[in-house]
């Protein structure tokens, strides 16, 4: 007889079996598993209440993504990509983001044991700010004006180029560049262009998008224009000195290379009074606790003429979560209303 | 010639614009009024740059040399 056991073994329950992936239980094996794609779309939600009666148009929830926002697609194919060319090996990643997109390569990066930094506009919510921090990335707020010769608005944009290209820093970074890099359009038209197809069983007629880095409208528009041409695609742009964040204005801020402007065929712009107003009737009304750039393309939307626009989508690329400091004057004591 | 002495020194080479630019404006924060900042760099813009950097922010700009390809800087931090 051996030594007694002190453990009861009969009571000991067997281990159990691993637990395998299973998206039909929504049981993932990795986070990244869970960022949109044919199979796993983003919602489409039908707005009830702050477009005119009898028309029919749903926003694209892009923040049901796992990091929270439309980029969550373009990080992915970025560094998709960037692997396949072999633009990683051993390198870091340095990228110009209004934060989203930073937010979804801190993370994806992360999982992947790459370094980040992250060049950003000046006036970005402090909250977007401690997100990139707590994933790791190197932050570096930078004023647009930041060139004093050519002043181009772009401030961020620049450095990020600067950091990745100076000689100093040869072969040590790569730059995802996502103004520029068609795998960010490609993101949107293998993925968010079927998805909105498919959802809306080919019906759609109007796609509603704002102008950013443009991976969204170019791709989108391109992949639905060549399953009906007669669908219509308009382009939410602000105006200049805008407090939207990820919506650019083309006069102040370059036109990103990757923009196919044959995709657009009109623009629609969005001061940021009812941009913001449209943001809480959306809280309010709809129950959607969006950003601000969603509220300047629901905006939009609701300014199309129903019968003409026919079944339109608009995107909503995040969530209100992460600007409590820009909706903090929009609740304040006699504001509520 | 006054002998230009530095209280810090900023080293840029290798770095292109806006990265000088960015650098310079960080060390400043960190300077006492007063205090002359020295900053190496060898991307050519840096000649038209630092001269706007400094009327933007208010610094004097004591020295502006190139030799050799390369640019030296002399800002001195005024009292607020």
């Amino acid at each position: 007889m051996g030594v007694p056991s002190l453990i009861d073994r009969t009571r000991v329950a067997k281990p159990r079996r691993k637990l395998s992936a299973d998206p039909y239980r929504r049981r993932y094996g990795d986070v990244r598993e869970l960022i949109a794609s044919r199979q796993n779309p983003t919602p489409l939600v039908r707005l009830n209440h702050v477009v005119p009666g009898g028309m029919e148009a749903y926003l694209k929830l892009e923040w049901m993504n796992p990091f929270g926002s439309v980029k969550d697609r373009t990080a992915r194919f970025l560094l998709e990509g960037m692997r396949e060319r072999g633009e990683l090996d051993g390198r870091e990643l340095v990228e110009a983001t209004s934060g989203n997109t930073g937010i979804a390569l801190a993370a994806l990066a992360a999982l992947e044991g790459i370094r980040l930094t992250v060049t950003i506009p000046s006036g970005v919510p402090e909250e977007k700010l401690v997100l990139l921090k707590m994933l790791g990335a190197t932050v570096m707020p930078t004023p647009d004006e930041l060139c004093p010769i050519d002043n181009p608005r772009d401030g961020a944009i620049a450095l990020a180029r600067a950091i990745a290209e100076s000689p100093r820093n040869r072969g040590r970074y790569a730059m995802p560049n996502q103004y520029a890099n068609p795998d960010n359009v490609r993101a949107h038209y293998e993925t968010t262009g079927p998805e909105i197809w498919e959802q809306t069983d080919g019906r759609v007629r109007t796609f509603v998008a704002g102008y950013g880095t443009c991976g969204t409208l170019t791709g989108v528009g391109r992949f639905l224009k060549e399953q009906n041409p007669g669908i219509r695609v308009v382009a939410v742009e602000p105006q200049t000195g805008h407090r939207l964040p990820g919506l650019k204005n083309l006069e102040e801020a370059k036109a990103p290379a990757i923009l196919d402007p044959s995709v657009v065929d009109e623009v629609i712009r969005v001061d940021d009074e009812p941009a913001y107003a449209m943001t809480r009737r959306l809280f309010r009304e709809e129950g959607l606790i969006v950003g601000p750039s969603t509220g300047a393309i629901a905006h939009a939307l609701a300014t199309l003429d129903h019968e003409e626009a026919g079944l339109v989508v608009g995107i909503s690329p995040d969530s209100g979560q992460k600007y409590a400091s820009y909706f903090a004057s929009l609740v304040e004591e006699g504001a509520s209303r | 010639m006054s002998v230009l002495v530095a209280d810090r020194e900023l080293d840029c080479k290798g770095l292109l614009c806006p990265l000088p630019v960015y650098q310079t404006s960080q060390a400043i924060g960190k300077l006492g009024p007063g205090q002359v900042l020295k900053v190496e760099c060898t991307d050519p813009g840096s000649l038209e740059d630092f001269p706007a950097l400094a009327r933007q922010r208010g610094l004097t700009l004591l020295s502006a040399e190139e030799r050799d390809g390369m640019q030296v800087f002399y800002l001195r931090k005024e009292a607020a």
